[in-house]
């Protein structure tokens, strides 16, 4: 097994090529590699799930046929596992049911064989991108939620409030607190959620999917 | 002239006609030593006659003398030629009282001429006359010579012999035979007595030794006549037989045939004759003969005789011959070897019969069921396509990339030759690879000619092929086949094509029967093994199995449980299986599911001289609807606990190899 995991870290994004056929693992990984991506090949779904690390970004190419467990099947255990990595189905009918079934399941491309460099490489660069966005974001947002697990309960009132463009004395009305009380929170919040405004703290929250009271008690 | 005269003329004549009569028919019929010996005893019996009447006329005693002692040599003729023709013609009378005889009346006859007078007489003193029948006869007065006893003797023995061969003949069943010329014979021989009673002077009479000897002689022409008229007779209903023969064989458009081998010469029945475009009469040889065959099938005649004429077998061959007006028939001939004592082939006897009209129903025949499986074949790859087409597009993706890539490394500042080396080869192993899926696909879906000649087939490659031409669709469906192959499987003559087809139809009938279950039920066992001098494949799956009843009612022609089918496919099987000699059959698994068997007898292509010859002969045709007893046994693979202990173990292997898969 080719792996460029542990070159550098962070690591370098890699494509992952499930497919059972052995030739087109080997051609396929060599296109990729003619451009410049690093490839690892794994020759069934099972194999793929025990050595993949989800912390190693890029995408993954899947075959949707293969003897026993698929690449459906394999979509849906990477979805359950709460995976980000982006998929790009290579498919040797034109299945339309199944098609569906791959782009429903969250699928970021889907391509017949024999599939042409021109078509399989930008997807597979945009894959890589949208994957390492996605990466990116997911680190965000767990910085977000790093931030909003240091807020005291009052102060996670007082920000969902602010949140929604409240004014001090409206909160504080509504929390049946001084209006005082409501800036000393309301500062607090914004130094432990590191931001410089208002704005930006409605920004944060909003990315969180804090919207107000309400979600934020479904959230919770 | 007296009565005497005439009498003794008559009996001359008489017997002078008779020997001029069956010395013609000897002439004809050299073989016929009896007739010849007939007509030399007749000339000695008109001799004596002639001699006799000599004697009465004669005047002098030198005149007598004369004539006694010349007279001995027709009576040598006589009795010689007697004692050969019982010998020759009633193949009896002993050997050693012939041959006694023979030897006692030549020394009579050479004792005859060194005496002074004969053997009868020492001398004759005078001659006597008297009145007999009207006329005065002579008869000798002398001193009778000791020696004549000698002659007497030998007449004796014939006396011995006659009987004694008349006894034989009697006993033996022939009867009238044996009363005709034994009687006949032994009267002869006692009247004889009368020489030397007339000789010694006992009594008085002239010589009628002719006479009696003619009686003989007619009892014995009586017989050839017969014999003859039996032969004729024989001719008349051999010829009759013989138009009967030719009228049947005619009608039944049967050539009759006969090679004389030592001559090389060939008799046919005249209408074959004039079929095959020989002039009514001349010699046909055996290159004239094979030269009105089919080129292309002389040696293969050549070959069937040599071996019959080689090992004494019957002689069986069936080939195309060219008629005269150039059309081709088929012919099936059959022959059977003569030989003679030594056991040397001498002869070869037969018949030959126009098979063309039923040879080309058979081929017609052979010809549909050809298209139809074909058809078939086509409408059972059809349900494959889209796995098929996918099966192509595996090494042509891999060719893209591969080729992609390598324009993308022939772009780069440096380029690694050794990578666009290796890229260039792994294309063309899997250029090589579609060509191997095309060239499978194009096996199955060509339809050609009917194939006339047989392949060693392994079984295990048929399995594979088919595997391979599958798989696709086993992933597709999500059919999981285990396999079961004995090593080193002989080979079975057939056609490689209609295997895979058979195999094929099983292999899509099982996939069928799991389409309902869920997926990790759908599983297919193929085993095959060598037993018995055949070699068994079995397709087993864990579908629900066949409705009990309806085992043997599956191979029908457009018997069908598909919403599409048209009932066709385990049809074309049988018909495929049985063309090659085969069984196929049907056993639901004890626990659940069908196996379907099919089992080839172990045979090389080369000890089959064509295709299964049911292929050409049409008899296959209704084989579809002939039930096959094999299936109503009990031993059958996955069948109850007593019998089925192979099939058992056939599951528990098959499941073993699961689990570890599995794990």
């Amino acid at each position: 097994m080719i792996t460029d995991q542990l070159m550098s870290l962070p690591p370098s994004p890699t494509v992952f090529v499930v497919d059972d056929d052995a030739a087109i693992r080997k051609a396929v990984s060599r296109l990729l590699r003619s451009a410049g991506i690093a490839v690892t090949v794994f020759e069934s779904p099972r194999e793929f799930l025990a050595q993949y690390d989800p912390n190693t970004p890029g995408c993954l190419v899947l075959d949707l046929a293969m003897p026993g467990f698929n690449g459906l099947q394999l979509q849906t255990v990477l979805g359950e596992r709460g995976s980000i990595l982006p998929i790009i189905f290579l498919s040797g009918h034109g299945d339309v049911s199944k098609s569906v079934q791959a782009m429903k399941g969250g699928a970021f491309d889907f391509l017949t064989k024999p599939v042409n460099a021109k078509n399989l490489l930008p997807a597979i660069r945009a894959a890589i991108e949208r994957g390492a966005v996605a990466r990116r974001e997911q680190a965000e947002l767990s910085e977000i939620r790093a931030r909003l697990d240091t807020l005291t309960p009052r102060e996670r009132e007082v920000l969902e409030h602010v949140a929604t463009g409240k004014l001090n004395k409206q909160v504080a009305g509504d929390l049946g607190i001084t209006e005082a009380t409501v800036k000393m929170h309301r500062a607090r919040v914004i130094a432990k959620m590191k931001v410089q405004s208002v704005a930006e703290l409605a920004r944060l929250t909003e990315r969180c999917g804090i919207r107000g009271t309400n979600s934020l008690k479904s959230a919770a | 002239m007296s009565w005497i005269t005439v009498f003794w003329s008559i009996n001359l004549g008489a017997c002078l006609t008779l020997a001029a009569f069956y010395c013609a028919v000897w002439c004809k019929q050299r073989q016929t030593w009896a007739h010849l010996l007939f007509s030399c005893s007749a000339v000695a019996a008109a001799a004596i006659s002639a001699f006799e009447l000599g004697m009465m006329n004669a005047q002098t005693v030198e005149q007598y003398q004369t004539l006694v002692r010349w007279v001995h040599v027709p009576t040598w003729v006589l009795t010689v030629s007697f004692v050969a023709f019982v010998r020759l013609y009633l193949r009896a009378g002993r050997r050693w009282l012939a041959w006694s005889i023979y030897g006692l009346r030549t020394l009579v006859l050479a004792l005859n001429f060194i005496f002074p007078v004969s053997i009868n007489f020492r001398a004759i003193t005078d001659i006597r006359h008297f009145s007999c029948a009207g006329e005065m006869v002579s008869v000798p007065v002398g001193i009778p010579n000791p020696w004549g006893l000698l002659s007497q003797v030998s007449l004796l023995l014939l006396l011995i012999f006659s009987v004694d061969a008349t006894i034989s003949v009697w006993r033996r069943g022939d009867r009238r035979r044996a009363l005709l010329v034994g009687g006949s014979m032994i009267f002869g021989a006692i009247l004889a007595w009368h020489v030397p009673l007339v000789i010694w002077g006992v009594i008085e009479v002239p010589f009628f030794l002719g006479f009696t000897y003619t009686a003989v002689v007619a009892a014995m022409g009586y017989e050839l006549s017969s014999d003859m008229a039996r032969g004729a007779r024989l001719a008349h209903e051999l010829e009759l037989s013989d138009k009967r023969l030719s009228l049947a064989a005619d009608s039944a458009d049967l050539g009759l045939w006969e090679w004389d081998l030592s001559k090389d010469e060939i008799w046919v029945s005249p209408t074959r004759r004039a079929q095959l475009g020989f002039p009514v009469s001349g010699k046909i040889t055996f290159e004239d003969l094979i030269s009105r065959w089919h080129p292309d099938d002389r040696d293969k005649v050549r070959q069937a005789l040599r071996d019959a004429i080689k090992n004494g077998k019957d002689y069986d061959a069936e080939f195309r011959r060219v008629l005269s007006d150039g059309s081709v028939g088929w012919v099936a001939a059959r022959g059977r070897v003569q030989v003679n004592k030594q056991g040397n082939p001498i002869r070869l006897l037969g018949v030959s019969m126009d098979i063309t009209g039923r040879k080309l129903a058979a081929l017609e025949a052979a010809r549909q069921r050809h298209d139809l499986a074909h058809l078939a074949r086509v409408s059972a790859l059809g349900e494959l396509s889209s796995s098929l087409a996918h099966e192509l597009t595996h090494p042509i993706t891999a060719i893209l990339s591969n080729a992609q890539a390598a324009q993308r490394f022939l772009d780069a500042d440096e380029v690694d030759l050794n990578e666009v080396r290796e890229i260039l080869n792994d294309i063309v192993t899997e250029d090589q690879r579609a060509g191997e899926v095309i060239h499978r696909l194009r096996g199955l879906l060509k339809k050609g000619e009917p194939q006339t000649h047989c392949d060693d087939v392994d079984l295990n490659e048929v399995i594979g092929d088919v595997l391979k031409l599958m798989r696709s669709d086993l992933i597709n469906q999500n059919v999981t086949v285990d396999t079961n192959l004995a090593q080193n499987l002989p080979t079975v003559a057939g056609d490689r094509v209609q295997l895979q087809q058979v195999l094929l139809n099983l292999m899509l009938n099982a996939c069928e029967a799991l389409s309902n279950h869920n997926s990790s039920e759908r599983q297919l066992l193929i085993a095959s093994k060598s037993e018995n001098g055949e070699v068994r494949v079995s397709v087993a799956d864990r579908g629900g199995g066949i409705p009990e009843g309806k085992r043997e009612q599956v191979f029908d022609r457009f018997f069908t449980t598909k919403k599409e089918g048209m009932g066709l496919g385990l049809s074309i099987c049988r018909t495929i299986i049985n063309a090659h000699k085969g069984e196929i059959w049907a056993t639901n698994n004890s626990d659940r599911g069908a196996t379907f068997h099919f089992s080839l007898p172990i045979v090389r292509s080369d000890a089959l001289s064509t295709v299964p010859s049911e292929v050409l002969d049409g008899s296959v045709l209704t084989t579809t609807e002939v039930s096959v007893t094999r299936v109503t046994a009990p031993s059958v693979l996955l069948g109850s606990a007593a019998t089925g202990s192979e099939a058992e173990e056939l599951w528990v292997s098959a499941s073993t190899a699961l689990l570890e898969r599995k794990q």
